[in-house]
């Protein structure tokens, strides 16, 4: 992209109303990369045009907890707790439940409070920028707005080639003050049928392949919502935009569309080349990196097939959390395998560990916050937070405390896929060998252990005294329902 | 309150029998068990360990085997506590006849592993630990028990090749017993060179998956004078602790050995187990397992077990030696069975009918039963015919 252009400066005071404010962004993007090259090895091409690598989510992860992660960072970045939310949105195309909503998972997830305002965007991947403005228009700050999304394609399509995996997230606040101005909003709809398209209780994205066809109905929708920005007398001229966060199938539409909209296609900001088509989440995925990057006016343009556009400017800037550079390349073979297209999809013999799901239910501030228990009694911490106190023995009901992210490993071990419990040999399948470990996490001077899998590394890679940091993911299915919770993840890998 | 005696003792094979039941083989070591002289009239309680016979878990499970030997009418009662459940059922019949409920009461315990999918096995087993939360981070038995031995290892510094040489000694032993599962030899090497099952566990620190029963008679002391071999119960002790490995003070200790054992010794008034006991039987699930009860039991300090089955002083022909049935290890873990099958042995070593691994003249030893990895655990203390106290 080209340098940054000048944005507003000076004071929060004196700078313009905004209709809200970017008080902060976070980035996720899966471990895993698939390079292009490797595709075009097992094709003989690549169809997917503008992207270099695919990011590939672990085993373990959809879009649900892609969106934690990301929302976590975006928090962190605009330094706001999670608990003084009013708002909460979220988009994604590639939901892990088809009918569910997955607003309050994600919210408890987070520790948003239960009364805060929610939207759900869905169905194309316009969801993003629906989902932003959506929060926006519901003026509940301040909330948070997270894009994610992990589309699949059959493995020998333009979609199969391009597609990727990535979150992003923005905390959302009232119209003055600090951050990065959200300014206008425009929206067209033109009726282009069968441009992308996914079949009911599909998981893979298709299209015709009309190639002019899909061009225009990209192109022209973009073109008119960014004319119709413009048109706006309050919003700044986007012709100025230093950044252009648009949604990208691949790595040429996004160009493509900015040049019809007059624009420098060099300043698209969305990671589609490394990461591949994030869907819903590209847009927001492209407002992070230009904010990280230090644009001071981003374009935000979401489309989505039907086909729609819409279109919104960010002026100013914003803190950023998270980093999309690093990853490990992997494979071919081993990208289908963590995809899981190489095993079956139901669960092997013998059942799984018969924890229902009310139980499950019962244990979920634990699960996903690491709510602990203090002894009313003598102080000690308890976890989980039930029965007797483990250091008095008295039976009491604890106070609850939350523990922090970050923990020591105790002692591991590993479990190989022969070794895995039958709900997760499937997992194991997918991701390999993983290790487990016993790790101590402390709290004003009190100190509680928990047995967790650690994610994204391989058992030869961690070792007791290692410093860990519980993310959220996927525990296991059972009876159809996912099972969330917090798995430990190297701070090392986590940082990168 | 009257003594309790062990009048009978006696085992099925243990290993991989697709052409038996779980009722024919309780019913081979019900027989085994049975002395000469038993009258099936005569006996007045039965407690019945198993886990669930293969994952099937069915109800009355007890009922089900002791009216199988013909114990028709006997209160029968099934015990639970994971791999210690037969421990247990024991406990709770020298209760009975200590308590003068009872006079002859069976104690045994039955389980089939081999017939169900590797999966359902696991799926099985891993009910056993704290389900919650450790089998929902992905842990298996194995899995926990390497957790145990990771920390042992670095906490004193210890190397790996001890729990070979708990799993070469116990090979040894069971090589001579013709009802262990695993009746070969296998050298230090070997159980280094294996396959990892969870490091830095190797495949021959693990024990086998195993079919099998176990059965003994427990006598007051009264009727216990009417039958030829006599062992006196010198002392029990049993304690629980958290299951979860997690939510233990440490990982490097099964704190209810520890108690079991203080308690055990306490009423059978052994004052130091390394001199005061000639031989025991403890719970090797994992190799791991048979080091920290060394330390557990006080056969040496905290950090000193690989030195002490270095020096070979748990060899069948040391001063003190541990598992002469091959163990866990290598006689085999048909979960229900395994505590009284320690009995069997504690048995036949004290009436001098243990074979090629007899030991000389033992007065006094110990069986050592855990459920789990440490939720439970139970201790017998046991001494031959004439020994002080009997």
């Amino acid at each position: 992209m080209s340098a940054p252009e000048p944005g507003p400066g000076g004071a929060p005071e004196e700078r313009p109303d905004a209709d809200a404010r970017i008080l902060g962004a976070g980035l996720y993007a899966p471990r895993a990369r698939l390079p292009s090259a490797a595709v075009a090895d097992a094709w003989g091409r690549s169809a997917a045009r503008g992207v270099e690598s695919v990011a590939v989510p672990a085993p373990d992860e959809d879009a649900l907890t892609m969106a934690v992660a990301a929302a976590e960072r975006a928090l962190e970045a605009a330094g706001v707790d999670a608990a003084s939310l009013s708002g909460l949105a979220f988009a994604t195309t590639t939901p892990p439940m088809a009918e569910e909503d997955l607003t309050p998972r994600l919210g408890d997830a987070l520790g948003v409070p239960a009364d805060a305002t929610t939207r759900y965007a869905g169905r194309s991947t316009r969801a993003g920028t629906r989902a932003l403005r959506a929060a926006r228009d519901a003026g509940a700050f301040p909330a948070v707005v997270v894009a994610a999304d992990a589309p699949g394609g059959a493995p020998n399509s333009p979609e199969g080639h391009a597609a990727g995996a990535g979150a992003a997230a923005v905390v959302l606040g009232a119209d003055r003050g600090s951050g990065a101005g959200l300014h206008g909003d425009s929206e067209v709809a033109t009726d282009y049928p069968g441009t992308r398209f996914r079949r009911p209780a599909s998981d893979e994205v298709e299209g015709l392949g009309v190639t002019t066809y899909d061009r225009a109905a990209f192109t022209r929708p973009v073109a008119a919502a960014v004319d119709g920005l413009a048109s706006d007398p309050d919003v700044p001229d986007p012709g100025d935009a230093a950044a252009v966060a648009i949604s990208a199938p691949d790595g040429d539409l996004p160009g493509r569309a900015a040049r019809a909209a007059g624009l420098d296609p060099g300043r698209v900001t969305t990671p589609v080349s490394t990461l591949g088509d994030t869907g819903a989440a590209g847009p927001l995925l492209g407002v992070a990196r230009a904010l990280q990057e230090g644009a001071t006016r981003t374009l935000v343009v979401g489309w989505g097939s039907g086909a729609g556009a819409d279109a919104l400017l960010v002026d100013g800037l914003a803190p950023v959390e998270g980093s999309l550079d690093a990853g490990d390349d992997v494979g071919y073979t081993d990208a289908l395998r963590l995809r899981g297209d190489l095993t079956a999809d139901e669960a092997p013999a013998g059942g799984g560990a018969a924890v229902s799901v009310a139980t499950w239910r019962r244990s979920i501030a634990a699960r996903y916050r690491l709510r602990a228990g203090r002894c009313p009694a003598c102080g000690a911490l308890a976890f989980p937070p039930e029965g007797a106190c483990p250091d008095c023995h008295a039976l009491v009901d604890f106070d609850s405390v939350a523990l922090p992210r970050e923990g020591r490993v105790e002692t591991v071990t590993g479990v190989s896929p022969g070794g895995a419990p039958p709900e997760f040999a499937r997992q194991a399948e997918r991701g390999g060998d993983y290790p487990v470990a016993i790790v101590a996490f402390e709290r004003d001077g009190g100190r509680v252990s928990l047995p967790m899998q650690v994610c994204d590394a391989t058992p030869g890679s961690v070792a007791a005294a290692d410093t860990v940091r519980a993310v959220f993911r996927r525990v296991y299915e059972q009876e159809g329902v996912v099972r969330y919770g917090r798995k430990a993840r190297p701070v090392a890998v986590d940082e990168r | 309150m009257t003594d309790a005696y062990i009048v009978g003792a006696g085992q099925s094979s243990f290993g991989s029998f697709p052409e038996e039941t779980y009722r024919t083989l309780f019913r081979e070591a019900y027989e085994a068990a049975a002395p000469a002289d038993l009258d099936p009239g005569d006996v007045d309680e039965a407690f019945v360990g198993t886990l669930g016979v293969g994952g099937r878990q069915i109800g009355l499970a007890g009922p089900v085997v002791t009216e199988h030997v013909g114990l028709h009418g006997v209160p029968c009662t099934r015990v639970e506590n994971a791999c210690a459940a037969s421990g247990y059922a024991l406990r709770q019949a020298v209760m009975a006849v200590e308590s003068g409920m009872a006079d002859l009461v069976l104690a045994g315990g039955v389980e089939v592993m081999t017939d169900t999918s590797a999966e359902a096995t696991k799926y099985w087993l891993g009910v056993s630990g704290e389900t919650e939360w450790e089998r929902m981070a992905g842990t298996t038995f194995s899995g926990v028990y390497a957790q145990m031995a990771d920390a042992y290892l670095r906490e004193y510094d210890a190397p790996r090749r001890a729990m070979s040489e708990v799993a070469a000694k116990n090979h040894a032993n069971g090589a001579k017993n013709p009802k262990a599962h695993l009746g070969f030899e296998c050298s230090v090497d070997d159980a280094e060179a294996a396959s990892v099952v969870a490091d830095p566990l190797t495949l021959y620190h693990c024990c086998p998956t195993t079919d099998g029963a176990a059965a003994v008679f427990v006598a007051s002391e009264e009727v216990a004078a009417s039958f030829d071999d006599r062992v006196r119960v010198a002392g029990v002790g049993a304690a629980s602790d958290r299951v979860g490995l997690f939510q233990r003070d440490t990982y490097t200790a099964v704190e209810a050995s520890e108690r079991a054992g203080e308690t055990a010794y306490d009423a059978a008034g052994v004052a130091d187990p390394r001199t005061d006991l000639d031989f025991a039987e403890v719970h090797d699930c994992f190799a791991i397992a048979e080091l920290l009860a060394y330390e557990d039991l006080g056969f040496c300090d905290r950090g000193e077990a690989a030195a002490l089955v270095g020096d070979g002083v748990t060899a069948i022909d040391g001063d003190l030696p541990v598992n002469t049935s091959g163990g866990l290890k290598s006689k085999g873990h048909p979960i229900g069975a395994t505590g009284a099958g320690q009995a069997v042995e504690a048995f036949d070593q004290l009436t001098g009918n243990a074979g090629d691994r007899q030991l000389d003249d033992p007065e006094r030893g110990l069986t050592h039963n855990v459920g789990g990895s440490g939720g439970a655990a139970v201790v017998h203390v046991f001494e031959a015919e004439g020994v002080s106290g009997a």
